[in-house]
C-alpha cells in the first residue's frame, strides 16, 4: 500500500472517530453498568460495532440500537 | 440487472430507512451471508430480511468452504497494517463478490479501504447507502437525491463524512 493511501485512511478513521466523539451522549455513556459503558466507549474509539456488540453480550443490531437510539453514536466510516 | 451481496454494516443502517425496500428494484438479488444473517437479532431487521426472502428479492447465500477460505486469509492480511482491519463477514463479502461479480452492499471502513490498497480487490464493485440513495435518484425511484440523503441520514443516524459528500458535490449543491 502506497503511504499516500494510508495516511488518506488514517485520517479518515481518525475525521470518523472526532465526529463520533462530538455527537456521542456521555452523561448516558457514563451512566451505563461497566460492559455496556466499555462497549459504547470502545465504540467510540474505533468504529467496530462487532467487538464492541461481543463485549457487550448483544447482538450486533442491537448494540447499534443502544449506540444510535440511547448514546447517540451515529455510524460513520 | 445486477446482483449484490450485502454486509452486517450495510444492512443495520439500511434498513432503518423507511423507504427501504425500494433497493429491490436496483437489484435481481441481493445475497446475505450466513454468517451475516447470524449477526442479526433485532425484530425490526428479521422483519425486513424474512419479507424478502420471501418477495424474493433477498436470498441467502452459503457458506461455501474456498470463499470462507479466502476470506480468512484476507482478515488475517489486513490485519497487518495500521489501518481499520476487514472483519470475517465483510471479508466473505468481498471475495464472493470478486469471484461471482456481485456488487458489495457495506458501509464498513475496513472493507472499503481494503478495495482501495488491495490490487486484488480493486475491480469489486462497493456501493455504500449514499451511492443506492443516487442510484435511487438516477433511476427516477426518489424526486431530490439531497433531500433524500438529508433524511437517510436523520432516519439511521448514519452520517456522512465531508470526503463522502464531496464525491457527489455536483448534485448536492
Amino acid at each position: 500500500m502506497s503511504e499516500k493511501i494510508l495516511k488518506e485512511w488514517i485520517e479518515r478513521f481518525k475525521e470518523a472517530r472526532e465526529i463520533r466523539r462530538r455527537y456521542a451522549n456521555w452523561d448516558f455513556i457514563r451512566s451505563q453498568p461497566p460492559k455496556i459503558r466499555i462497549a459504547l466507549e470502545y465504540y467510540v474509539e474505533t468504529g467496530d460495532f462487532r467487538t464492541a456488540a461481543k463485549m457487550s453480550n448483544m447482538s450486533v443490531d442491537e448494540f447499534i440500537e443502544i449506540a444510535k437510539e440511547s448514546a447517540n453514536i451515529p455510524t460513520v466510516d | 440487472m445486477a446482483s449484490a451481496i450485502a454486509d452486517t454494516s450495510f444492512l443495520i443502517d439500511w434498513i432503518r430507512y423507511s423507504k427501504s425496500r425500494l433497493i429491490f428494484r436496483l437489484f435481481e438479488v441481493i445475497y446475505i451471508p450466513e454468517s451475516v444473517l447470524t449477526e442479526i437479532r433485532s425484530e425490526r431487521s428479521l422483519t425486513w430480511i424474512a419479507e424478502g426472502l420471501e418477495e424474493g428479492g433477498l436470498a441467502i447465500f452459503p457458506e461455501l468452504p474456498d470463499i470462507s477460505r479466502e476470506a480468512l486469509n484476507l482478515v488475517a492480511r489486513s490485519r497487518r497494517l495500521p489501518i481499520r482491519p476487514v472483519d470475517y463477514p465483510e471479508a466473505f463479502c468481498l471475495v464472493a463478490g470478486r469471484r461471482l461479480d456481485l456488487t458489495v452492499l457495506t458501509e464498513n471502513g475496513g472493507a472499503i479501504a481494503l478495495a482501495s490498497y488491495d490490487p486484488e480487490y480493486s475491480n469489486v464493485k462497493i456501493l455504500r447507502g449514499i451511492d443506492i440513495l443516487y442510484l435511487l435518484w438516477r433511476s427516477g425511484l426518489i424526486n431530490s437525491f439531497k433531500d433524500e440523503l438529508e433524511i437517510y441520514q436523520q432516519e439511521t443516524k448514519h452520517i456522512y463524512s465531508r470526503r463522502d459528500l464531496d464525491r457527489y458535490r455536483e448534485h448536492l449543491k
